[in-house]
């Protein structure tokens, strides 16, 4: 994008801090980053609504209990009396990220400050319901009275997260103000569009029919993504088949130090995704530079069309493909190779490739190279076919070879786009489901179970169901997915230019 | 020229000659290893023997396994079901995908960003699995197709490249059309939609292809084997062997079947689809 003078419209250098036309002072955008700022401490106050404000004492030492076992009695939020609260917290803090992002930091002080009343409020006038796992379990509490008692509640976590949330959102709101002080450039009217200076409401008048249209997506998308975000509170509460009730972060300390199953899904699904991810794009990439080689166009034609079929097979049925070839008796394709090559003496002794956890984790790759390569080479090849030729004319009658042409041109060309894949992919790496899901069975959990399936085989397999404990390992999860996108869609600013959602 | 240099310019001259014919023999072999998986189940398919040694070729030569899916109730609902999912799914998701797309390239309407930010923050965080659960058990949705149809016809990426097409549209023709008296509505299907035909046909192939696909959905949504579809049944019949006794017809047969059918409706159309497929998956990552 060219710099433009805002008073005279002149195209700037790009360090220029004067207007060589006008004499006007040129602003750079700063105090970007007070906004991320903003953004982090609302996210914390977010966080903190979550969190217990109250919780049982540790009798040793007085202070708020985090182990796992003993936050049997927390209070949020989420057992108040009116839960309206809850909901009135979070579209104020929602409002205010909303403004933050569209720019608007001064009011987005006002929905922050409104929220934390809210918090005040909550905590300070409002009765609790201790919710038990019987049918009757109302009991209310104020908090203020349950800290009268310091020897058996004390403060919790929620309350420090959601004051210290709430100074970063407004500090970082006061430090993006700071601009506004500064002297600015005034705009005449008259060079504004006419477009610009029309009433809102009048332009929402005229788009009317177009609010209208987007209705049916937009109550869609609020039915089936937002509405289970709200659903990511019970990661806070035990919910067994009803009357979910809270209890803190007893999942998420438990997840972390009890649960081997867990940590062993973690490490399956960054080994396995991973690993996929690197071992297809690298084929890709090969295949790809072979194919651009390939003078013959109805051969690469062909060529194309047999390595893109695979793509179009679901998983269900490339499971059931390579669980019919690759069955241990006679049946199956591969073992009758290995037995009549004398790899093997008899059918006993192959292995079923799918059912053992030594072999599995090699099958799994070497069916996803099956699957994917062919479509992954797509990309690349409309990066390939978009080098000039004369690139390699040149080189040509410079005397570079064929291999040197690859080394000085074709790969340099080709890099951009290898990074460009990588990142869309590497965004992706937590979400590993179905490929894994219809391949593994039971004896090979070890090796095979990622977090998804070990969530499905919790909540739908599992004879005593804890929705809650599955909603947190979910959580998890999507907030390290969450990390991993906002990563990528940086690198990809970095790289390419631009975001990647 | 010396003796030295015929040598090395032979050299060089074999050397060019050789190339293009491995890479034709490597990708002869990648197209082996490809194909060979499909045509084995083929050959089994049509083989009443299936499942008795190594055979390229049928030795008893039957549709009895395609008849058995043919006849069968519990074989062929399946199939029905995966159909007027894939027909109803793909219908919803491009009537949804090209109003959000329509919407979100009008550069003049107040809350344009609003809107688009809505919808790309689906992309960025999701509730997960158990809460959308938990919001259909709500809905009382379980056990009924609309809880598969519905979240997967709310496609934000597909929606997101309909935009990208849509904006290749010059915006000129909307003004001219908007200045003489056209509705937006009938701006909409008058210009936008005949001028996007083939991001309809690569969008509507993009949903077909994840309905006719869809596994997930229906093994945590779907409980009753009534409303299975056939993904869901090949599955069961592959991996645990639940395949009706047919008399002579080995359960091999019927298993091998089964799969052709599940790969068959896109086979066929694949082929004359090629370049809108590959369009897609170009202009998603190319274009802004």
């Amino acid at each position: 994008m060219k710099m433009q003078c805002k008073s005279c419209h002149t195209e700037l250098a790009k360090h220029a801090k004067v207007c060589p036309k006008c004499g006007a002072k040129v602003k750079k955008e700063a105090y970007k980053n007070t906004k991320v700022m903003a953004i982090f401490g609302v996210c914390l106050t977010f966080l903190g609504g979550l969190l217990p404000f109250v919780q049982d004492v540790d009798p040793t030492n007085n202070v708020a209990k985090i182990k796992t076992d003993s936050i049997e009695i927390a209070y949020s939020f989420m057992n108040i009396q009116q839960p309206i609260y809850w909901y009135l917290f979070m579209l104020a803090l929602v409002v205010s990220i909303i403004l933050i992002a569209i720019k608007k930091e001064k009011i987005s002080i006002i929905s922050t400050a409104v929220a934390a009343v809210i918090f005040g409020v909550a905590f300070f006038a409002s009765p609790y319901l201790e919710y038990t796992t019987s049918k009757k379990p109302f009991i209310l509490h104020n908090l203020t009275d349950l800290l009268a008692d310091p020897q058996v509640y004390a403060i919790g976590l929620g309350v420090y997260v959601i004051v210290i949330g709430v100074i970063i959102a407004i500090a970082g709101c006061f430090f993006d103000i700071l601009k506004h002080f500064k002297k600015e450039i005034k705009v005449d009217p008259r060079y504004l569009s006419n477009s610009l200076n029309k009433n809102v409401w009048a332009k929402m008048r005229n788009f009317r029919w177009f609010y209208l249209m987007f209705l049916p997506v937009l109550i869609m998308v609020l039915l089936f993504n937002y509405w289970p975000m709200l659903g990511v509170r019970f990661a806070f509460t035990d919910y067994k088949i009803a009357n979910p009730y809270y209890v803190g972060i007893k999942h998420f300390v438990g997840m972390a130090t009890k649960d081997v199953f867990f940590w062993n899904a973690f490490r399956n699904t960054i080994i396995l995704s991973v690993t996929k991810l690197i071992l297809n794009t690298g084929a890709a990439v090969i295949i790809s530079l072979l194919l651009n080689e390939i003078s013959n166009l109805t051969f690469k034609k062909t060529v194309q069309t047999i390595v893109y079929l695979p793509h179009f097979m679901s998983w269900v049925v490339v499971a059931s493909l390579f669980r019919l070839i690759l069955s241990p008796d006679a049946s199956g394709l591969v073992s009758s190779l290995f037995v009549k090559f004398n790899f093997f003496a008899t059918f006993n002794d192959v292995p079923f490739f799918l059912g053992s956890t030594k072999y599995w984790t090699g099958t799994f790759f070497v069916i996803n190279v099956w699957k994917d390569t062919g479509w992954g080479t797509i990309l690349f090849l409309a990066t390939l076919s978009g080098i000039s030729p004369e690139l390699y004319e040149a080189a040509q009658i410079d005397g570079a070879n064929r291999w040197s042409r690859m080394k000085f041109i074709t790969i340099p060309a080709l890099m951009n786009t290898i990074i460009t894949v990588f990142i869309l992919n590497l965004a992706k790496v937590m979400k590993i489901f179905e490929s894994v899901f219809v391949l593994k069975n039971d004896a090979v959990d070890p090796v095979a179970n990622v977090i998804q399936t070990y969530i499905y085989d919790k909540t739908f397999r599992a004879g005593q169901v804890n929705y809650g404990y599955t909603t947190a390992v979910g959580l998890f999860n999507s907030l390290i997915g969450v990390v991993l996108v906002l990563g990528c869609d940086y690198a990809s600013k970095k790289v390419r230019g631009r975001g990647i959602v | 020229m010396s003796k030295e240099q015929v040598v090395v310019n032979r050299k060089k001259k074999k050397k060019v000659k050789i190339f293009p014919i491995v890479n034709v023999v490597v990708f002869l072999i990648i197209s082996f290893c490809i194909l060979l998986p499909i045509w084995k189940v083929i050959v089994d398919s049509f083989d009443a023997m299936a499942g008795y040694g190594l055979a390229f070729w049928p030795r008893r030569l039957s549709v009895g396994g395609y008849n058995a899916i043919v006849t069968n109730a519990s074989l062929y609902t399946p199939f029905l079901i995966s159909c007027f999912v894939t027909v109803a799914g793909t219908a919803l998701g491009l009537f949804l995908s090209t109003l959000g797309a329509y919407v979100l390239i009008q550069y003049e309407m107040p809350g344009r960003n609003l809107l688009a930010y809505i919808l790309l923050f689906t992309m960025i965080f999701e509730g997960g699995m158990i809460p959308t659960f938990l919001v259909m058990k709500n809905l009382h949705l379980l056990n009924n197709l609309a809880a598969v149809i519905l979240p997967l016809a709310i496609n934000v990426f597909n929606l997101v490249l309909m935009r990208n097409f849509f904006e290749g549209i010059p915006q000129s023709l909307l003004e001219a059309a908007a200045i003489d008296g056209c509705s937006p509505i009938a701006i909409f299907y008058k210009i936008v939609l005949p001028l996007s035909k083939a991001a309809l046909a690569s969008i509507g192939l993009m949903y077909a292809v994840q309905f006719w696909n869809d596994y997930t959905q229906f093994k945590i949504y779907i409980t009753e084997s009534k409303l299975f579809n056939f993904q869901v049944k090949l599955r069961n019949m592959v991996m645990d062997s639940d395949v009706p006794n047919l008399g002579d017809i080995d359960a091999n047969t019927t298993k091998n079947a089964a799969v052709i059918i599940a790969i068959l409706p896109f086979m066929i159309i694949y082929p004359f689809c090629q370049k809108y497929f590959v369009q897609g998956v170009n202009v998603g990552a190319v274009k802004e």
